[in-house]
């Protein structure tokens, strides 16, 4: 295969940045124009000679959006740190250590990272609304192990694979106990493993959808992706608004992006790809 | 917690093989113990509402009507309710009769005789007798009742006397509507008795039966189909070829992959809005651009034709997950040594023949990993067409997943939305068994 790159290469690599990108760079552009540039032949044109931050100001005025940043944090973060933890036992079990079943487990966490969401939502509705848990943050923290703890345990699984038995042997050698092993010798290794399987984790109990549209309705306990669906107004939809909340939802998650591709990368490649 | 591995050990040679088995023992239980909190989450959390959901789609559930909003096997009585309309309709029956004279009066005095009669027959259970009185204290001194409290089962016979007498109760009441003094009140209390009784609402695959029977939900079942497979499709072929293309080295290589990123670390929800924006039928630049290379009539056609919107969905889908699958696939490449494809090379193989005697069959298992995930998530697609378009112009973009929430949260009938959820979840079981046959056990082995 051709490895060199060649001019018509980088062309093509530009068009298709280009075609990824426009939607960002479309929307970044409308949220700076004054609401009257949005509608008619001006809605066309991409830069304004207006520039006015008036969209993000009200973004943060006239709706509790800093509230819905607010809430998302909360949820992603407690659910990421828990469900890693007690993904990152079961995960070293089925990794590392030799029992009956293994194979059954790990299949059983696969197809259940496949249930679709809409199949569990009315037992898990109607059980959070008799506890009244509905309209809280542990009403979605619950619910968003459904997904979280299956995918946590299946991209460690792979991680804790990749560490060296060998290292283990040593410890074993020298008199360490499987604790022991754990700690000192398994755990530091994983670190980055465990640190990718966080990131891929926190975007995704940040991104859902259907659990938070569904379990928290009242806008102290909205989350970003609800908030911002939620915008549209009774007769028009408040495209000023929606183009700024879209770009302040956008600049964390391009930054988290580019500080941490090549983890994100081998995190989704991971279990993927046979080596 | 830790298990002691250094035992006490006076005969080492012949404790060994103890110890080694014990150690294999220990190994073993850890193992077990470990594994726990997870599998114990996941069954509670995941496996039991896809069981219950079953459950509930076997019932007449409805969360807006307080007599059906929970499953019922067998009758029961609420007591709660009961009290608080009993009592009171004898007491206006009194006054009904103080006031009235002849036949009516004696028709008063018969409905009240066939009420105490039911009564009566309540309090003959022991038990319930017990409850009756309990909650009828507590209504006395206005504290609030726990609903184990007022709810009592009943048997059958008694339930359906119980009805019977109370509707002909209203009847007879409503018959001498002219002759009382205040018909509406008694009327009221009479059939509000009636509520206080609770039939089972257990009605088997009824909402199955329904289902399928149900243009709706077969319409649901074809968007979704179309959706699926159109949009994988498409991923797979144009994320193939990008991966192809990108597997090498050169210049600004981190800059695309971070670029590939955006769209997929975006909420779907977030990015379904911004693409709304980017369709609208006035101001959209990408309608005005679609227009303008003919690939639509009008603007406006993109978010209110039946194919229109459907394009629209699954452009914006493509956009948002073939960078993914490029990702996936783009793995898979870099692990084929690139010495088959030198060896090729000389052997006087085209670029084609190497892609498909090469390329296709080692990258077989990445591409039919990425097609299963991408093909699951695409048939449980819900934020990207609930926030673009909410399953419309005409139901034309309701997948199965949208028509479910419709059904449970718009119309609060739980009942037949998780029939609805059931069929999403046998239709996902059904895809992954023939993809899982295709790959084999390779997914789950150790290497």
């Amino acid at each position: 295969m051709n490895k060199k790159a060649g001019p018509m290469f980088y062309v093509f690599l530009a068009l298709f940045v280009f075609f990824v990108m426009f939607p960002f760079l479309w929307v970044l552009a409308s949220s700076i124009k004054p609401v009257a540039e949005l509608f008619g032949d001006r809605a066309f044109k991409p830069f304004t000679d207006n520039m006015t931050l008036e969209n993000y100001e009200s973004v943060f005025l006239n709706y509790p959006f800093l509230k819905y940043l607010w809430n998302s944090l909360v949820v992603s973060t407690i659910t990421t740190v828990y469900a890693v933890l007690v993904a990152s036992f079961a995960a070293y079990a089925i990794a590392r250590l030799k029992f009956k079943g293994k194979t059954f487990i790990l299949g059983l966490v696969l197809s259940v990272s496949m249930f679709p969401q809409i199949a569990t939502i009315s037992p898990i509705y109607i059980v959070l609304k008799n506890l009244g848990l509905t309209n809280s943050y542990l009403g979605l923290i619950i619910p968003y192990t459904t997904f979280t703890l299956p995918l946590s345990i299946w991209l460690l699984v792979t991680f804790f694979r990749k560490i060296p038995f060998d290292l283990e042997e040593a410890a074993k050698i020298d008199g360490a106990s499987l604790m022991q092993t754990y700690w000192r010798v398994i755990l530091p290794l994983a670190i980055p493993g465990i640190f990718t399987t966080a990131i891929l984790v926190f975007i995704s109990a940040w991104n859902e959808f259907l659990f938070a549209l569904t379990i928290n309705t009242d806008d102290a306990y909205k989350t970003v992706p609800v908030g911002i669906a939620m915008f549209e107004g009774q007769f028009t939809i408040p495209w000023g608004e929606v183009t700024a909340a879209t770009v302040i939802v956008t600049v964390p998650l391009v930054i988290m992006v580019l500080a941490f591709q090549r983890k994100i990368v081998s995190g989704l490649t991971s279990g993927a790809v046979k080596e | 917690m830790k298990p002691n591995l250094m035992p006490s050990n006076p005969k080492p040679i012949e404790a060994k093989k103890k110890t080694k088995s014990k150690k294999k023992l220990s190994e073993r239980s850890l193992g077990y113990f470990l594994i726990a909190p997870a599998m114990i989450l996941i069954f509670i959390i995941a496996i039991w509402p896809v069981f219950q959901s079953f459950y509930y789609s076997m019932f007449d559930l409805r969360l807006n009507n307080p007599v059906k909003s929970e499953a019922h096997t067998s009758y029961s009585v609420n007591l709660q309710t009961y009290l608080d309309n009993y009592p009171f309709l004898m007491n206006t029956l009194d006054e009904e009769i103080g006031e009235a004279s002849g036949k009516t009066k004696e028709e008063l005095e018969a409905i009240q005789a066939d009420l105490e009669k039911i009564d009566s027959e309540l309090q003959k259970d022991s038990e319930l007798k017990v409850q009756y009185d309990q909650v009828d204290e507590r209504l006395m001194v206005m504290k609030p009742v726990s609903e184990d409290l007022a709810v009592a089962e009943l048997n059958k016979e008694v339930a359906l006397n119980f009805e019977k007498t109370v509707d002909e109760t209203t009847d007879r009441i409503r018959e001498l509507k002219g002759d009382l003094k205040n018909p509406n009140d008694v009327i009221g209390l009479s059939s509000s008795l009636s509520d206080s009784i609770i039939t089972p609402n257990f009605i088997g695959l009824k909402h199955y039966k329904e289902n399928l029977s149900d243009g709706r939900m077969w319409k649901a079942i074809s968007n979704t189909t179309v959706f699926t497979v159109i949009s994988v499709f498409a991923e797979l072929v144009i994320g193939l070829a990008i991966a192809i293309l990108i597997n090498k080295a050169f210049f600004g290589r981190g800059l695309v992959r971070a670029t590939i990123l955006i769209p997929w670390a975006i909420p779907t929800a977030v990015s379904a809005f911004m693409w709304k924006y980017l369709y609208d039928g006035q101001n959209g630049i990408v309608a005005k651009a679609f227009e303008s290379i003919g690939l639509f009539d009008r603007m406006t056609d993109l978010l209110t034709s039946s194919n229109g919107a459907m394009f629209s969905v699954i452009f914006a889908d493509v956009w948002k997950t073939t960078p993914y699958m490029a990702l996936l696939l783009l793995a898979g490449l870099q692990t084929i040594p690139s010495s088959l494809y030198e060896a090729a090379a000389i052997d006087g193989a085209s670029k084609w023949k190497q892609f498909l005697k090469i390329t296709l069959p080692l990258l077989k298992s990445s591409i039919l990993v990425a097609l299963l995930f991408r093909t699951l998530d695409a048939f449980r697609v819900f934020d990207l067409i609930y926030v673009l378009t909410g399953g419309g112009p005409a139901n034309s973009t309701e997948t199965i997943s949208i028509l479910a929430y419709k059904v449970m949260f718009a119309q609060t009938n739980f009942g037949e939305g998780s029939a609805l959820s059931v069929i999403v979840f046998i239709c996902v079981a059904i895809i992954s068994m023939i993809y899982i046959k295709f790959l084999g056990r390779d997914l789950l082995n150790d290497k």
